[in-house]
């Protein structure tokens, strides 16, 4: 206990030479925090970019519904995984889907009818919320009908347009109606922007005669389970049904965001190469510039292990102090990049990576590993910076110590 | 319906006039049957076909998932125009297609609107057929795209028949790789069309049964179309009543008559 007492008055014998120090790991530690969590959140922005818009965490269909979206492959019991995903407080979206033609006057284009249950989207999904213009569907079916993007142009619709639908229904007859467009999407990702016409659950049973045919239910409990546990809950409800993760639905964002984490691994090492070196010079400098001091203690009769003790107190005091500043200025940073974010439009626009959209704001993501890795790596920086010179002049002769210059 | 397999059939047959004419085809076979390749298909198409005609029929479509017939008339002229109305059943009563040159369009009764067929359309099903909107409009396209040659004549199976190959050409944007045209010898009346996807691939066979009299001539009354990979799938039309020649005028194929 001694020793810390010593050490800390011994940091404030020399008040210039501490600051600078504790200025610089400050600082280093401020940089690497905020800088770690903007790169972790472009890797859960990614993530929640995919599964949060529309796709979900994990997917439920009948077997083989995906290779052929066949109307007629529809989940054996969607009412049960429904009910088991409520008990567990999973948010999820049932869907039926079936192709058909859609026409605004002379113009006209094959489209994907999605029958969805508003209220249900709107809490599960941010898709409700992506509009472009017009509205997201009304809880009462009303005939209305929000249109992908591509779609919208390539019909020349607009909010108010009326469509013509003709599909082929599930029992064979030519199903047929009037809806009215009452909102346009953002850019969706591809597949939605070109094709997606999504219409009230009710109004698509009516139109496709599909009984209570549902072809997906969508989990997603927005990071509060991980995908494997949502996955294997999945499979506990539906068990004869198909269970994909997002890393299978979007094969295209799952290997962009490995790709980025191995990116964040590599620049996060660059960042605190420079930031360590920073901090070690400034530590290396200032045990040096004591050496003669520690000659003089030496002379006093300080044993060698004395004075390698007094240096790494001494240090971690200064590092305990520096990084503890060093979190609390990160945090700050990152707290304002995570809540107001970058914005990346100015030079990038929007975009879509694997035919999914991202929102061109940037933002941190604050994490306990974000605030770990920088402080930890500070410390040990320091003590190792610090504790290489006090070495020396632990061995040297006194004398030698004394008049160096 | 019937209508346009005869098209399909006149299509091909207008495409080897085109042959014969540029001399292209000069095949021994043929002239010891002293018709080109172009000629047989033109008589089994003009079994189907005169200047104009009017029809009256069934379509009985067969699938894993339904069951369902539709009565319809039809009418045609030239090989590039055509209307379809079905008659019933009651949910598609009033329902019209409408074809000239390439494009088509739909009239549905209940929303009273006509809607365009889009391109991309062009590939499904018509009316939950197994015949596609393409197959409706190509026959006029397939003179351009294929070339044509006989590949056999003789006896087959106990009946003396003629076969005609029809291969696209090679810039040819077209979706079969091969259509074999098999015909009776003797009054070229077709019995089968087999279509080849692009590996040459049986995709589906057209089958043409019960000869019968009809507007004054012996045609197969019924025509079946089954797709290869399903072959429990089945789409059939029945022939009631066929006129040839009923002197319709350009204007009857217009998106006016198509609401009616």
């Amino acid at each position: 206990m001694n020793s810390l007492r010593y050490g800390w008055r011994n940091l404030w014998r020399n008040t210039r030479r501490t600051l600078i120090t504790l200025t610089a790991v400050t600082l280093s530690t401020a940089i690497l925090i905020t800088s770690y969590a903007l790169m972790d959140g472009l890797l859960v922005h990614a993530v929640s970019s995919a599964t949060n818009l529309v796709v979900g965490e994990v997917q439920i269909h009948a077997p083989r519904y995906l290779a052929d979206r066949s109307i007629y492959r529809a989940l054996a019991d969607p009412a049960r995984i429904l009910r088991g995903a409520r008990e567990k407080k999973i948010r999820a979206a049932p869907r039926r889907y079936g192709y058909g033609l859609v026409a605004v006057g002379t113009k006209s284009a094959g489209a994907l009818f999605w029958g969805v249950d508003p209220e249900l989207e709107r809490t599960t999904f941010d898709l409700a919320g992506h509009m472009a213009k017009g509205q997201f569907l009304a809880e009462m079916p009303s005939r209305g009908m929000i249109l992908g993007r591509k779609l919208a142009r390539s019909l020349q619709a607009e909010v108010g347009s009326e469509i013509v639908v003709v599909v082929q229904a599930a029992d064979g007859s030519l199903g047929n109606e009037l809806f009215t467009v009452t909102g346009i999407f953002k850019a969706a990702g591809d597949a939605i922007d070109r094709n997606a016409a999504l219409i009230h659950a009710a109004d698509f049973t009516e139109l496709f005669v599909s009984g209570d045919r549902i072809h997906e239910i969508a989990l997603n409990s927005r990071g509060q389970m991980s995908t494997q546990d949502l996955a294997t809950l999945a499979a506990d409800l539906a068990s004869k049904e198909e269970v994909k993760t997002w890393q299978q639905l979007l094969p295209a964002v799952s290997d962009m965001v490995n790709l980025f984490d191995v990116f964040i691994w590599i620049f996060g090492l660059i960042f605190i190469l420079a930031a360590g070196m920073g901090v070690m010079n400034t530590m290396l400098m200032a045990t040096y510039e004591r050496i003669p001091e520690f000659g003089i203690i030496k002379a006093l009769g300080a044993t060698p292990w004395r004075i390698i003790r007094d240096v790494a107190t001494e240090a971690l005091a200064l590092a305990a102090l520096a990084t503890l500043l060093g979190t609390a200025l990160g945090l700050a940073g990152s707290y304002y990049l995570q809540e107001v974010g970058l914005d990346t439009s100015l030079f990038a626009g929007s975009y879509s990576v694997g035919g999914v959209a991202f929102d061109p704001i940037w933002r941190a993501a604050i994490g306990l590993k974000v605030v770990l890795v920088p402080v930890v790596l500070m410390v040990i920086i320091s003590l190792v910076a610090s504790l290489y010179p006090a070495g020396l002049a632990a061995r040297l002769d006194p004398v030698k110590a004394i008049h160096r210059p | 319906m019937k209508a346009w397999v005869k098209r399909l059939l006149t299509a091909v047959s207008m495409s080897i006039l085109w042959l014969g004419l540029s001399g292209v085809s000069a095949p021994v076979l043929a002239q010891e049957l002293s018709l080109t390749p172009r000629q047989i298909l033109d008589k089994v198409d003009d079994l189907f076909r005169g200047r104009s005609s009017f029809g009256l029929g069934t379509m009985t479509v067969t699938t894993a998932h339904w069951k369902r017939s539709l009565k319809m008339e039809f009418w045609s002229k030239g090989k590039d125009k055509s209307l379809i109305r079905i008659l019933a059943p009651k949910k598609e009563k009033g329902t019209a297609t409408l074809r000239s040159g390439n494009d088509m369009w739909n009239y549905l009764p209940k929303v009273k609107r006509v809607i365009k067929l889009p391109s991309s359309m062009m590939a499904d099903s018509w009316m939950g057929s197994h015949f596609t909107n393409d197959d409706l409009v190509k026959e006029s396209r397939m003179a351009d795209d294929y070339t044509f040659e006989l590949t056999f004549y003789g006896e087959k199976d106990s009946q003396e028949i003629v076969e005609v190959t029809c291969r696209p050409k090679p810039e040819a944007a077209v979706v079969w790789g091969k259509v074999l045209v098999t015909a009776l010898r003797k009054e070229y009346l077709p019995i089968f069309i087999r279509y080849f996807d692009e590996d040459i691939r049986l995709a589906r066979t057209m089958t043409f049964s019960q000869v019968t009299e009809l507007g004054g001539r012996r045609i197969p009354s019924v025509v079946t179309m089954v797709p290869e990979d399903k072959p429990e799938e089945s789409t059939v039309i029945m022939y009631e009543k066929m006129d040839f020649n009923i002197g319709l005028d350009d204007g009857f194929f217009s998106l006016r008559t198509l609401q009616r």
